[in-house]
């Protein structure tokens, strides 16, 4: 391609669109579902084995993705309203409320009417209200739950014993028989090498994106449009479209590199963030740090669909419970507090990022517990800039434009006096 | 021309009360002003810098360069510029008190623990979560629950002897709590005093985060306050910087910033020449 001195970002920002494309297309694959004969399986976005989904022709629906995308498109309110009126404290997780009041009968949210399930997979243990979330949609739809037992890292050095791994894929393994029963298909092991090898191939190629944050500057938001990519991770991965997503977004993103073209005017501040962003607000919320040309290199929260750059898995045709196993144990908020918050250490590293910002979320504990002391230890024990600011992903109540702005343009003065630039 | 446009002014639109500060060339303190907020910020912060200017006795053309800082600064419609009143109160607590490390900035609505380096400039800072709960706004409803005059709560509390312990420090719930604890037979400055010292434990603990070294400087309007004063440096167990002025220091610091800025030459033309 010829070199134009006036080419815009625009042209080189097809992946949102065709990510929009396939989100779009996924939200109708659920709503005609039933309707083409297809059992629909729920399941929760970290430490999920789409593959299994998959080789049975079950179509997943991860409440937590249906959710952020009605509260993004403004349609959280109602379902949330509704699950209060139901006796849902206003304390409770926003995605258990909004899962919980869409599964209602006759409910249409903003992107539609979501199908009951016929399979419900309960594979995160690292949340106790998740657990009674899915008891909730038994109750309410007599899906039968699946249970999968996935223990913690447990270890500080990030290390998993055999028997861990054992654990989780003997559970797999036994719960053919059940997915067999749901999807009425039998389990065909080629079928699954295949969908895992199409796994591991869009793995790779998401990897190599997420490493372009290195690059300086960064050719594109490893937070805010990384919240647009990792879409289709979770919901096609192991399919051919989602590996053929994947190259095209990585060639995008190797022709900004080279035209030097990114989301801001400039890349005046090179930042890390920890935590699950606020989807009412969204582009609000990211204007805080675009108009101030700071990019995130590197984050956290892309990775809830699975630990892609800390070489903690790799999936594997050849073994197909185990590999899967591996990733499942290793999600995200599996990982202990030391492996969490050294994480973000080396990202700003390996980054080279001026600061850190967290992003704490009153619905999800067991996302933002002890990012209290995270933010402690980087400030204070590594001196790196680091933002504790707080809202919610999907609760607009919780957001207080205000108050964040006030936070955020004090780092930024902050950032600058260091960097010199003020 | 330059010596009759020789004043900057720093105006402070906090979520309670407009302050204002006006510095000489030397960045001194030639006046101050303030006034209730209100609902009309444009209107308040007009007002105060009228009266700062009358004050002061001097014109507006003679300064050169105004900053607005807290919440209301984008509605300062004279200002030149913005800045956070977290580095603005950094800069004012340096240059009032140079030893400053460390400066807990207490005012209506919220309360901020900010570490400085040597120079007044902002090293790490912390604020209360998206809660009111132990900020000024709960002295005043406790005042009102009482009937007193805000300015008397803090000397009234000093005659405490056997202080009650009150857990509950949410500003909304300020004017039952302390009914609460009335009702329960106990003394109004005992009360009183239990309010400050449950504020100080909640603002020390912000302190702690950002980690607390001395000199230790009280700002925001809470400063003047000598119940809140003394339940600090009893829980400290060390003095803290803090005067009539201490609670200006956003503006001052406002103030500092638009000498700062007028003064040093504007890059462009530095290249250009």
């Amino acid at each position: 391609m010829p070199q134009e001195a006036s080419l815009s970002f625009d042209s080189l920002d097809k992946a949102k669109r065709l990510q929009g494309e396939i989100t779009k297309r996924y939200f109708q694959s659920l709503t005609a579902a039933h309707k083409e004969g297809k059992k629909i399986g729920y399941g929760f976005v970290m430490a999920n084995p789409i593959e299994f989904f998959n080789v049975f022709d079950i179509v997943p629906l991860y409440p937590e993705v249906t959710s952020l995308n009605i509260s993004y498109r403004g349609g959280a309110p109602p379902l949330i309203a509704l699950a209060e009126e139901e006796g849902y404290s206003t304390d409770a997780c926003g995605y258990v409320k909004m899962g919980v009041a869409a599964a209602t009968d006759n409910t249409s949210t903003a992107i539609g009417a979501l199908p009951k399930p016929d399979v419900l997979l309960l594979t995160y243990s690292g949340c106790q209200i998740y657990i009674h979330w899915w008891e909730q949609l038994h109750y309410q739809t007599g899906a039968p739950i699946l249970t999968i037992d996935v223990p913690y890292v447990r270890e500080y050095d990030g290390h998993v014993d055999p028997h861990d791994v054992k654990y989780v894929s003997a559970q797999l393994q036994e719960a053919i028989p059940e997915m067999e029963k749901v999807s009425g298909k039998r389990f065909d092991e080629n079928r699954f090498k295949e969908v895992i090898a199409l796994s591991a191939k869009a793995w790779d190629l998401w990897g190599q994106v997420v490493e372009m944050g290195k690059l300086r500057p960064t050719p594109f938001d490893a937070y805010f449009e990384s919240i647009y990519y990792m879409a289709p991770i979770t919901i096609i991965r192991g399919t051919q479209e989602a590996v053929d997503f994947y190259a095209f977004l990585l060639d995008e993103l190797k022709e900004r590199a080279s035209r030097g073209v990114g989301p801001t005017a400039e890349e005046r501040y090179r930042l890390v963030f920890e935590g699950v962003p606020n989807y009412p607000f969204f582009k609000k919320f990211w204007n805080l740090f675009r108009q101030n040309n700071a990019r995130a290199v590197a984050s956290t929260y892309p990775k809830v669909a699975g630990m892609v750059d800390t070489g903690s898995f790799r999936m594997n045709p050849e073994r197909p419970f185990d590999s899967i196993a591996e990733y499942m144990i290793h999600a995200y908020c599996n990982w202990n507090m030391p492996m969490r918050t050294r994480l973000l250490e080396k990202y700003v590293r390996d980054y080279h990022a001026d600061g850190v910002v967290i992003h704490s979320i009153k619905s999800c504990r067991s996302f933002s517990m002890g990012e209290g002391d995270m933010r402690e230890y980087l400030a204070k024990d590594r001196d790196i800039p680091t933002l504790l600011i707080e809202s919610d992903h999907v609760d607009p109540r919780y957001y207080s434009e205000a108050q964040i702005k006030n936070r955020v343009e004090a780092f930024f003065e902050t950032l600058a006096l260091r960097k010199g630039v003020a | 021309m330059q010596a009759s446009r020789s004043y900057y002014a720093g105006i402070d639109a906090g979520s309670t009360y407009t302050k204002g500060t006006l510095v000489d060339d030397r960045g001194r303190m030639v006046a101050t002003a303030v006034d209730m907020t209100g609902v009309n910020i444009v209107l308040a912060t007009k007002k105060v810098y009228g009266l700062l200017l009358q004050n002061a006795g001097v014109n507006e053309s003679d300064v050169a360069y105004v900053v607005g800082t807290g919440y209301g600064r984008y509605r300062i419609t004279f200002g030149n510029s913005q800045v956070t009143e977290i580095s603005c109160h950094a800069k004012g607590a340096h240059n009032l008190f140079p030893q400053t490390h460390t400066v807990l900035d207490m005012g209506g609505q919220d309360t901020k623990a900010i570490r400085i380096n040597q120079h007044g400039e902002v090293v790490d800072f912390t604020m209360n979560d998206k809660c009111a709960a132990g900020t000024g706004r709960f002295i005043e409803g406790s005042a009102r629950a009482l009937g007193l005059a805000l300015k008397d709560v803090g000397e009234l509390s000093l005659k405490s002897t056997n202080a009650v312990k009150v857990s509950s420090t949410c500003a909304v719930f300020a004017e039952t709590e302390t009914q609460e604890q009335l009702a329960w037979g106990n003394k109004l400055e005992d009360v009183l005093y239990g309010i400050h010292a449950s504020m100080a434990t909640r603002a020390i603990g912000l302190l702690r985060r950002v980690g607390i070294e001395p000199d230790i400087t009280f700002t925001g309007g809470v400063s003047l306050n000598p119940g809140m004063v003394r339940a600090l440096e009893e829980q400290l167990g060390k003095k803290i910087n803090h005067d009539g002025k201490t609670m200006f220091c956003g503006s001052l610091g406002a103030a500092i910033f638009a000498m700062e800025k007028a003064t040093s030459p504007p890059r462009a033309e530095v290249a250009a020449a």
